[in-house]
């Protein structure tokens, strides 16, 4: 019988060898031990690899690669597909680098079009209902959505205090930092936050308004104390009744 | 249906193979997913060279050898050994214990380009000796070798078990 080299055994292990050739190989493993430890080497070796990387078969394929195949005319196509003349480097960071300026030119357009929200021309900040004001556009956003332990310093809106009011209502102070600036008190109720007061702010030093409950006018401080029944929310407590959608 | 159309539809299903040819060349998840989106684009380009009597899965990974070792031309030899700490990032995760993933992605990383390449395309891919040979333009002769050649390499590397 002819020896049986390296190469043919792993022509064997991976299901080269034409039935002829592979039946003496069967053959020669029954009696050989030294034989069958490498084909099982060999084969423990495969299974490895397949266990390292099939796994990969099952994974989501990432949006950035998917999308590249999409609809036949979509206007994201054509970009992608640069001309053959490019090299290495350059190709390589491609990815990347227009993954960049894709997150960078959507972050701009939102970061325009909140801009463009919040500054829009005849943009109310108080409507009337039935003989009361309640908040409208940036006031009631930032009423709805902003925390007082989050401060923006360049919201249009900063608030204050939140409570629970004596009649079983949410209320939050705010003060308005477009000029003129106002300081007013919201309560929470079914028709959105009502308004009870609103008036200008207190001027305070250095005619800044960094800290919103220190410019409330002293008519909306009365008005706080009038219905605060407990104490003022903590960071948590003002996050957890914004999350609960201020009932 | 033009070409690039059939192209562009046919690499749809094809692509969770193609990841997982490049990350069996490239190693890194993001250095192999940079590749599929070079291999991608340079297939949309060429869509008229295909011929449909060809098959497209071995006409995107023969572009996708290509670009790798255009990559590795590009990069030099020396950058594309990856660090020890990444190199466990080249399986999924939960396949395998992590010290054995390590040790198979630093040894797949020690092999010679020559030797990776028939590793992926055969032990990975599951090409046929004779189709890795008309991808590399090589006999088939050749692949034997040096795919017998990674192996011993390999085991050697991952010790008496493999």
């Amino acid at each position: 019988m002819n020896p049986i080299d390296d190469d043919t055994l792993q022509a064997y292990v991976d299901g080269e060898l034409d039935a002829s050739e592979a039946a003496r190989i069967d053959a020669a493993l029954a009696h050989d031990d030294v034989l069958a430890r490498r084909v099982q080497q060999a084969r423990a070796l495969r299974a490895q690899l397949r266990a390292a990387f099939d796994p990969v078969l099952d994974e989501p394929v990432p949006q950035r690669l998917s999308a590249l195949l999409q609809a036949p005319a979509a206007p994201a196509a054509a970009p992608f597909v640069r001309p053959a003349s490019g090299h290495g480097t350059v190709r390589r960071r491609g990815p990347r680098r227009w993954f960049v300026t894709g997150a960078a030119l959507a972050a701009s357009v939102a970061l325009l079009a909140v801009t463009l929200w919040w500054w829009r021309p005849g943009g109310e900040l108080v409507r009337t209902q039935g003989g009361q004001s309640f908040a409208a556009g940036a006031l009631e956003h930032a009423l709805d959505h902003a925390l007082a332990s989050e401060p923006d310093a360049k919201a249009p809106v900063a608030i204050g205090l939140s409570f629970r009011s004596n009649d079983g209502r949410l209320c939050r102070t705010f003060v308005l930092r477009r000029a003129p600036a106002r300081a007013g008190l919201a309560c929470h109720g079914d028709a959105g936050w009502e308004l009870p007061v609103l008036g200008a702010a207190a001027p305070v030093a250095g005619g800044e308004l960094r800290q919103a409950a220190s410019a409330l006018s002293p008519e909306v401080q009365a008005a706080v104390d009038a219905r605060l029944r407990g104490s003022v929310f903590d960071a948590r407590q003002e996050r957890a009744a914004r999350d609960a959608g201020w009932r | 249906m033009n070409s690039s159309d059939a192209v562009r539809e046919g690499l749809i299903p094809l692509l969770p193979r193609l990841r997982r040819l490049a990350r069996a060349l490239a190693g890194q998840v993001a250095d192999a997913d940079d590749l599929v989106q070079i291999v991608l684009e340079r297939a949309l380009a060429r869509a008229a060279q295909w011929r449909p009597d060809a098959a497209l899965d071995k006409w995107v990974f023969a572009i996708a050898r290509n670009a790798w070792r255009d990559e590795l031309r590009a990069r030099g030899r020396a950058q594309h050994l990856f660090a020890p700490e990444e190199a466990g990032e080249m399986a999924a995760d939960g396949t395998a214990q992590p010290a054995q993933r390590l040790e198979l992605a630093l040894a797949l990383a020690a092999l010679p380009p020559d030797h990776r390449e028939v590793v992926a395309l055969v032990l990975v891919e599951g090409m046929s000796y004779g189709e890795a040979a008309e991808l590399l333009e090589v006999p088939v002769g050749t692949v034997t070798s040096r795919l017998a050649r990674a192996r011993a390499s390999l085991q050697a590397q991952l010790g008496k078990d493999a």
